[in-house]
């Protein structure tokens, strides 16, 4: 209450200096400059009444008592303006000497030394250490001691020396009590004065933490902005947590309605049920993710794929990452149908060229000279080279496309080879070649594997053999190399594959560079295709070859146990 | 060799007809050719043919769907069918129900002899692999 009415007030009572003790003191001596000013105040207003109801004494005692009020209030104002212009110390001396002066003068000499008035002395002695210094109660009490052993001097009284003593030992206790308060008060600005650097520091170091922590984090949102692709982390209970503007894009939903949504509400309305099923599965579950899997999204095609993130304290969550596959996917598909649409156009007119030439070998028009039928027989084998490649372009194709299924079948490896033989002793005899075939006795009659793909392996490989041998014989020998797997191995006289050229025969469109065979065009795909379609089968191909003795292609393939093939 | 006896021949390519009917009628057989599925459905409801050489990549009707409908029906018990195909897989899996399937590029004289020999009593067997290699 006291201190809201003196709150106004504050500004003038408070004197700006750079001491603080000196601030202290000076601020203490206005608030007691105002104290008087009241009490002079109201003695005025008392005398003035008193004066006109008359009870007031004489006239001149009135007018000194007057006159004395507005000195006091006189000197109250000189001193308050010292204290705030001039030095502190300068008031506060003032102020005791009016105060010493007041009790001195204001009593009855024999009371002043002796009497009633004498310890008002002990006012001035406790408020000099106070108000000046703690050491000026000393002062002051030297003061008060000659002042009132003049006084008692004159009027011929001994003066009172226990009182001039106990205000001796008041000014000790003064001194010893203002100089406890000012080592505390010093004590506590320091204290303070630590404390408030100590926040200012603190501050400081926070303001720079923050802005970093921003410039890191505007950062790390700007590389995620600047992602092509949509990200989207999602933490332990499925909600998106963290979503760019690419993913928003992509999924056409805007940022505030992916992030706090689960993948189920994401995807509810835009994708089918089987693809959502697989994608949270795919999501929950980091065992049964796959590199990327790719679905309908609306009118696109994403390509997602997920990681696990983990932080210090463990698994934080999960980032989806989707790509748009859109373009892809639609030349995916023009692929596809690309390969389907050729395998058919370009096979069905080479498979009536070999109709129709075959019609007029057989002579269904009339009988052939025999340049007629050697020029037919040049027409079919050009044309059979070229379906050959074809087939080897399209192969290659699928296999690359990864379109190239296997279908494991239980099948007899006598028909496998009687197959072989009717399709490659024609070539094998046009050429002067013997074309040789071994099973051996303790390979199973029943095999299992894909025997359209073996097939097409030995086909190409005894058709390599015969093309590269003039002289001599190709043999197809089937063994078992070990108890785990059985074996076709194809074995020629002809030209050999030199060592350099044995690492990358089997690579697309590599032959051997070589004089002799750059008269038999191919496709260099042959090998390519076997070594491809063998591994498909979960078999191995290995070469032994010297220049000038011949070659031999083994094909390795895991015995698979007949039932087992059936039931897969 | 057996004349006047029927073989219709279901192909959609013009030059396989047209190389499978004279293998055909080489062989003996009056031949007649359809180019569609359902073509080739509408005349087996009139014809019994001793023989079909049936292709199973077809318009409208696909080939197994005919293949499938001589064999449930009595009155094409000593018809024989030869099917022709591209895949080897779908020939495989019509094997059973044909009496010889042939993988194209099926040649003239692969037709002509192998029908002459069908029609002739050469029962149907099943380890018959007469597909021609690509």
């Amino acid at each position: 209450m006291l201190s809201s009415i003196a709150r106004p007030f504050q500004p003038l009572l408070t004197v700006r200096a750079t001491d603080p003790e000196d601030a202290r003191r000076r601020k203490l001596l206005n608030i007691l400059l105002v104290g008087v000013m009241i009490i002079t105040l109201i003695a005025l207003a008392v005398i003035s009444v008193s004066a006109l109801i008359g009870v007031a004494g004489e006239p001149w005692e009135v007018m000194l008592l007057f006159g004395m009020a507005v000195g006091a209030l006189v000197g109250v104002a000189v001193i308050f303006a010292i204290n705030r212009y001039r030095a502190g110390w300068i008031a506060s001396a003032l102020f005791l000497i009016l105060l010493t002066a007041v009790i001195t003068f204001g009593d009855d000499a024999r009371e002043v030394v002796a009497g009633r008035s004498l310890f008002m002395f002990a006012i001035p002695i406790t408020m000099a250490s106070v108000l000046i210094r703690p050491y000026a109660s000393f002062i002051m009490a030297g003061v008060t001691a000659v002042l009132i052993s003049a006084i008692a001097i004159s009027i011929n009284i001994i003066p009172n020396t226990p009182a001039i003593l106990s205000f001796v030992i008041l000014a000790l206790v003064a001194w010893l009590s203002a100089r406890s308060l000012e080592h505390a008060l010093n004590d506590l600005r320091v204290i303070n004065h630590e404390l408030d650097q100590r926040v200012a520091q603190r501050t400081q170091d926070l303001s720079e933490a923050l802005s970093r922590e921003q410039a890191e984090s505007g950062k790390n949102q700007a590389i995620l902005e600047s992602i092509a692709d949509g990200v989207i982390v999602f933490d332990n209970r499925g909600k998106a947590i963290v979503a760019n503007a690419s993913a928003a894009l992509l999924m056409g939903h805007s940022l505030d309605e992916i992030l706090h949504n689960d993948i189920q509400t994401l995807m509810a309305k835009d994708v089918d049920e089987a693809d959502r099923d697989i994608t949270i599965k795919l999501l929950r579950d980091e065992s049964q993710r796959t590199p990327s899997f790719k679905f309908r999204w609306r009118e696109k095609t994403l390509s997602v794929s997920f990681a696990t993130v983990r932080g210090a304290t463990g698994i934080i969550g999960n980032v989806m990452v989707c790509r748009d596959f859109t373009r892809e996917a639609e030349l995916d598909r023009m692929k596809s149908a690309f390969l389907s649409m050729t395998s058919h156009e370009l096979r069905t007119p080479l498979n009536a060229i070999l109709g129709y030439t075959d019609m007029l070998q057989e002579e269904v028009y009339g009988s052939l000279t025999s340049e007629q039928s050697g020029t037919l027989r040049r027409i079919t084998a050009n044309t059979s080279r070229m379906l050959g490649m074809v087939n080897n372009l399209l192969d290659q194709a699928q296999i690359e496309a990864g379109k190239l299924s296997i279908h494991v079948e239980p099948f007899a490896i006598e028909n496998l080879i009687d197959d072989l033989r009717s399709v490659t002793t024609v070539l094998a005899e046009n050429k002067g070649l013997e074309l040789t075939s071994t099973i051996e006795p303790d390979v199973p009659t029943m095999l299992a594997s894909d025997s359209q793909r073996l097939h097409q392996i030995l086909l190409n490989l005894v058709g390599n053999a015969v093309k590269f041998t003039q002289k001599g014989a190709v043999g197809v020998r089937v063994f078992l190399p070990d108890a785990n797997h059985w074996a076709l191995a194809v074995s020629d006289t002809g030209a050999g594959i030199p060592s350099e050229a044995q690492s990358y025969i089997f690579e697309p469109f590599r032959q051997v560079d070589d004089p002799i065979t750059r008269n038999n065009i191919g496709s260099g795909l042959g090998l390519s295709i076997v070594k491809q379609l063998t591994h498909l089968l979960g078999g191995d191909i290995h070469l032994e070859s010297q220049v000038g003795q011949g070659s031999t292609f083994t094909v390795i393939l895991p015995l698979v146990p007949i039932q087992e093939a059936e039931t897969a | 060799m057996i004349t006047n006896k029927l073989a219709l021949i279901i192909e959609d390519d013009f030059d396989a007809s047209m190389i499978f009917a004279t293998a055909l009628s080489k062989a003996g057989f009056e031949t007649e050719v359809v180019g569609d599925g359902a073509a080739a459905v509408t005349r087996l409801e009139t014809i019994t043919p001793a023989l079909i050489l049936l292709d199973l990549h077809l318009p409208r009707v696909v080939g197994t769907e005919i293949l499938a409908g001589i064999r449930a029906n009595e009155r094409f018990n000593n018809t024989r069918v030869i099917v022709t195909t591209a895949d080897s897989r779908m020939g495989e899996s019509v094997r059973a129900q044909a009496d010889l399937v042939l993988l194209k590029p099926t040649t003239f004289s692969q037709v002509r002899d192998l029908s002459a020999r069908l029609v002739q009593g050469v029962r149907k067997t099943p380890t018959a692999k007469l597909e021609n290699p690509s």
